[in-house]
């Protein structure tokens, strides 16, 4: 079997494409790309998949949930407090992880029809009250760690409310593990600040779905609720003001940009990843504001369908608009409303669709393939 | 004793840089802070405890002190932090809400 020089991946539509109307050579060679593709996304997904006992079975809908203590203490994922189907616990942090993991599993089953992080059930394990004074929440590679913020400090001087107070935050959380079993964005530079953006985007979507709020009603700010009130500042992050969520003595100013004009060169944060999020975070929420109506249904769409099936680890900016604009085209036809809200969308943080030169486009892709069949 | 600290990433994605002159500090305080160098065996650290890819929005530091005429060095992700050193981070942290750089 011989091994053709194809760095992309390929939707396997094309490969169908080809395998049912190319030439006997050009139908075999698919077929062995098609294996070589195949083998390769499965090799991506056990590179991330986690030993779990939850069987998998996809297509059926499978909320599994389980929410451990740390007890103040860095052992994950802790004792178990709250498995699936079981009551409340009486502890805010153990229900909110509960309840915030379920609102963000039913956005991507109801509305994406995805079952859960991998697509095939995957449990969603989640840990509360991770160490002392703990101003975090973050995503292992296999689970969701929330801390309790400030609560080693008297309440005077907290500035951190519990991790899991933003339903936002869980979402967000989440999603990195989406993120990790679909497009597998690399946690730095540009690919790292739209591994962010996705993680943010999908984050506000729950929150506003779990409230039923459309693109007008909603607050669209990351971590709203997290500051106590000795913090001058709304939430950590906001998708239609980037740069405007918190001014503050002892904190300091928002530092996100919302345009290119302000991208910021820094080799701190793995590039600034939680900064220049705020550009793609932007684009989405311009996008969103101009389709309209609720903003998981299309423009949440067109964003998921992208990062399932485009997104590729060194994705950028620029790729990722003109992505964007591709699915748009393909979800609701070429020049339809939507993909022009998406071209506006990008437009507005400084970015043209369709203006990319560096040959690394899905169209490079295509080409590439088209040359081993001999096709062009 | 002056410590010269910065902290990056985080969900939060908040830089904290801070310069702590211990001499700025309460007896007490600085006895505390003693301690925790002392339990996280700071100057004996080597100078990088970094693991590449392993989770996201977690910290990253780096830590200067200079003590005497001793001078130490580390880089810090948390992924790679031993939990012994936790309380002194957290501890350098909660001084560079204090002492924060412009
Ligand atoms: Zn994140």
């Amino acid at each position: 079997m011989s091994r053709h020089p194809i760095s992309c991946i390929l939707p396997p539509y094309m490969l169908d494409q080809i395998a049912q109307n190319g030439t006997p050579e050009q139908r075999q060679k698919a077929e062995v790309t098609a294996t070589l593709t195949a083998q390769f996304r499965a090799s991506r997904l056990e590179m991330a998949a986690r030993p779990s006992a939850v069987p998998r079975a996809p297509g059926v809908a499978m909320r599994q949930r389980a929410v451990y203590t740390a007890n103040f203490g860095s052992s994950l994922p802790g004792q178990l407090v709250r498995a699936e189907g079981a009551p409340p616990s009486g502890d805010a942090a153990v229900d909110e992880a509960y309840d915030g993991s379920g609102a963000t599993y039913d956005l991507y089953w109801d509305v994406y029809q995805r079952n859960s992080i991998d697509g095939s059930g995957m449990r969603l394990d989640s840990t509360v009250h991770y160490q002392q004074g703990y101003d975090n929440a973050f995503w292992n590679g296999q689970q969701m760690v929330y801390g309790d913020g400030d609560e080693d400090l008297p309440p005077a001087q907290r500035l951190f409310n519990r991790f899991t107070i933003s339903i936002d935050v869980i979402g967000h959380e989440l999603t990195h593990g989406v993120t990790q079993f679909t497009g597998n964005l690399i946690y730095s530079n540009q690919p790292g600040a739209l591994n962010e953006s996705f993680s943010d985007v999908f984050g506000t979507l729950v929150k506003q779905r779990a409230l039923g709020q459309s693109v007008d009603q909603a607050d669209w700010l990351i971590g709203a609720g997290l500051f106590t009130a000795n913090v001058q500042g709304v939430a950590l992050r906001s998708m239609k003001e980037p740069g405007t969520a918190y001014n503050d003595p002892v904190l300091g100013k928002d530092p996100q940009p919302g345009h290119m004009s302000g991208y910021v060169n820094t080799t701190s944060d793995n590039g600034g990843v939680h900064i220049n999020s705020g550009i793609p975070n932007h684009a989405f929420y311009l996008t969103a504001m101009e389709i309209g109506g609720f903003a998981w249904e299309k423009a949440g769409r067109i964003w998921y369908v992208t990062l399932r099936d485009r997104i590729r680890s060194t994705t950028n900016f620029q790729q990722a608009a003109d992505l964007t604009y591709t699915v748009a085209g393909e979800l609701f036809g070429v020049n339809s409303l939507e993909q022009m809200a998406v071209k506006h969308g990008w437009a507005g943080v400084g970015i043209t669709v369709g203006s990319s030169s560096d040959g690394d486009t899905p169209q490079g892709c295509l080409q590439s393939v088209l040359k081993v069949f001999g096709i062009r | 004793m002056i410590i010269i600290f910065e902290r990056t990433g985080g969900f939060a994605g908040i830089t904290q840089r801070a310069v702590i002159d211990t001499a700025s500090l309460s007896p007490e305080e600085r006895q505390a802070l003693e301690a925790l160098l002392e339990q996280a065996g700071f100057f004996d650290l080597p100078p990088r405890l970094a693991r590449e890819g392993e989770g996201v929005d977690r910290f990253q530091y780096l830590v200067t002190i200079e003590h005497g005429d001793r001078k130490h060095t580390v880089v810090l992700s948390e992924e790679a932090m031993p939990e012994s050193l936790q309380p002194l981070m957290r501890r350098l942290s909660l001084l560079a809400r204090r002492f924060r750089s412009p």
